[in-house]
């Protein structure tokens, strides 16, 4: 069961590793609060839609699963998106039209047709956190590197020497791709080491 | 008809969809593997993008709003998208075999491209008129084809390039991204005028 | 015997169509119930937040018809307009809260309500840099904007280096609004 929760943290991490989702990876990602905020909005709607697809399963002809998994997904989205411009109206705004593009995050469709539709309700809950978490995880890592070249700041506080000249193209849409390019390089490095490791302790 | 020529140019080049607005990077980095894809790619997405500008203008203006159905959008505009996309495969597996056969196992993953929802959310936002919403879903297509084709031209390179090993695949393709989303804010200057 | 099959498949595939649509739906309308008043809330406070930034004096704020308001400070002065105006930007819709003096002659201020200009170039147009060179700027005449070089008449202000486009927006926005509401108010 544990695994199911852990795969996506690591092992099966949705930006690193499956490089899906990218829209709304890169285009909020301008800030540490962004991407967090991003994170758990996905997490909202990829933990919810797999928890709804997993218990209706069985009741759901297989000829038009994808339309009724995609419908289910748009309404927590439509839930998602009210809730935050209602209680977090500031952050709604800055994330503007990427919230509803929660719908076709493939991470999200990719979870219910892989995951959720066959398997048990608990089961199905802990695969969608632990991507879910994965996936915010990534988002913060990548928004704090961009927020700290590009602006100077980690989650609006000033971290950076004073005269230091912000890397307006860490903000731009540029850096964001070559960021996540380096760091999808530095994932596999980090990757195969903990591998070898492992294989030497294992003799 | 300014007014037009513009909305294409941003929807192609200046804001270039994959470029500036991240959508439609999925098959972006799945598919620009080879040029002659890239480009099927391309046309079958610039298809339903311009088809789907105009299907989802009418319905937000004819039945959304006049029946203050709003909150309902996303679910409304997603199953327009699917449907679409499942009519103009059978459309063109009709009435045309041959681009069938050219355009055919494109088509499904056109669906989960965000491009399309977000070319909508977008039509949306901005306010568009029917005719502006048209030519916004035909450049924004355009764009994509643009940016698919030379990603896809600049890999079939890159076989005989030394890329460093962790890099390969998705990595090096990001940043090769980087660097023409780069480029393409240069064009931001044609329309400062 | 697979006949009936059939037409009992394409039923149920129906029946699940329609009872997720209808789920769906309820579910949407009981969020947008308890959203609504929230987001109707937000708008106007924020809109309240931006007059006060610009009118510090402001007291009162009366909404005297749809995006105008009447800003009254001590002892029922009369501090200024304020009004919403908005247009295309270089990303998107560019939404604009303007004040100005009672007289109609100079700015005393603007804020950005909402835009989707480019993070670090265009957004800066909502950041006190820019702002601060619109207080207290004349509106006898057309505002103009000038690139890569400080403003050497009254009636201009300085582009935001690479976001001119984002710059001439917020320029163009504010004459044709003050045009707008010149018209209305005589």
């Amino acid at each position: 069961m544990i695994k199911d929760f852990v795969k996506g943290l690591w092992k099966e991490n949705p930006i690193f590793v499956q490089v899906l989702g990218m829209c709304p990876t890169l285009a909020v990602t301008t800030k540490a609060l962004f991407g967090l905020s991003m994170g758990l909005a996905t997490t909202f709607v990829v933990v919810s839609s797999s928890v709804v697809i997993s218990v209706v399963r069985k009741f759901v002809p297989r000829q038009v699963r994808i339309p009724i998994f995609t419908v289910i997904i748009a309404t927590f989205v439509t839930a998602a998106d009210y809730f935050l411009k209602a209680n977090f109206f500031q952050i709604s705004k800055a994330l503007g039209p990427y919230v509803p593009l929660i719908v076709v995050n493939c991470v999200i469709l990719g979870r219910a047709e892989a995951f959720a539709s066959k398997n048990k309700v608990g089961r199905s809950f802990l695969d969608a956190l632990g991507m879910g978490v994965g996936f915010t995880a990534a988002l913060i890592v990548l928004g704090a590197i961009r927020e700290i070249l590009g602006a100077g700041t980690i989650f609006e506080f000033p971290i950076m020497w004073k005269g230091f000249t912000n890397w307006i193209v860490m903000v731009l849409p540029a850096g964001a791709f070559i960021t996540l390019g380096l760091l999808v390089g530095v994932f596999n490095i980090l990757d195969k080491k903990m591998k070898t490791r492992r294989e030497i302790a294992k003799g | 008809m300014e007014q037009l020529i513009l909305v294409f140019i941003a929807a192609s080049i200046t804001n270039n969809f994959v470029l500036t607005y991240f959508l439609g990077i999925c098959p972006f980095i799945g598919v620009s593997n080879k040029t002659e894809s890239a480009v099927g790619l391309g046309i079958a997405t610039t298809f339903v993008m311009t088809i789907a500008a105009a299907v989802t203008w009418l319905i937000y203006h004819y039945m959304l709003v006049p029946f203050n159905l709003v909150f309902l959008q996303y679910v409304t505009f997603i199953i327009v998208i699917a449907s679409l996309v499942q009519f103009v495969e059978m459309f063109i597996r009709k009435t045309s075999p041959p681009l069938y056969k050219a355009l055919g196992i494109f088509l499904p993953l056109i669906t989960t491209n965000c491009a399309i929802l977000g070319l909508t959310l977008f039509m949306v936002l901005r306010n568009y008129n029917f005719l502006e919403a048209i030519i916004f879903g035909l450049g924004a297509g355009v764009g994509f084809t643009l940016a698919l084709v030379i990603m896809a031209g600049i890999r079939e390179e890159l076989e005989f390039a030394e890329v460093p090993k962790p890099l390969k695949g998705a990595g090096i393709t990001l940043i090769i991204a980087g660097m023409l989303a780069l480029a393409f804010m240069g064009f931001g200057g044609i329309i400062s005028g | 015997m697979i006949k009936k099959r059939r037409e009992n498949n394409t039923l149920r595939i129906i029946m699940a169509l329609a009872v997720v649509g209808i789920l769906s739906g309820a579910l949407l309308v009981l969020v947008y119930n308890y959203s609504i008043p929230k987001i109707r809330v937000n708008v106007e406070n924020e809109t309240e937040r931006a007059i006060k930034n610009i009118f510090p004096q402001a007291e009162k704020i009366q909404k005297t018809k749809d995006d105008f308001f009447k800003v009254t400070g001590a002892e029922n002065k009369v501090a200024g307009y304020a009004f919403i105006a908005e247009g295309n930007g270089y990303q998107g819709i560019i939404k604009l809260i303007i004040g100005v003096d009672p007289k109609f002659t100079e700015i005393k201020g603007m804020e950005v309500l909402e835009s989707q200009e480019t993070p670090g170039l265009g957004a800066e147009i909502a950041g006190s840099k820019f702002r601060k060179q619109f207080e207290n700027l004349p509106i006898t005449q057309k505002i103009e904007y000038v690139k890569n070089q400080k403003p050497t008449k009254p009636n201009q202000i300085e582009a935001i280096t690479g976001a001119t486009i984002s710059s001439r927006a917020v320029v163009n926005i504010i004459n044709d609004g003050v045009n707008e509401v010149r018209k209305n108010v005589k």
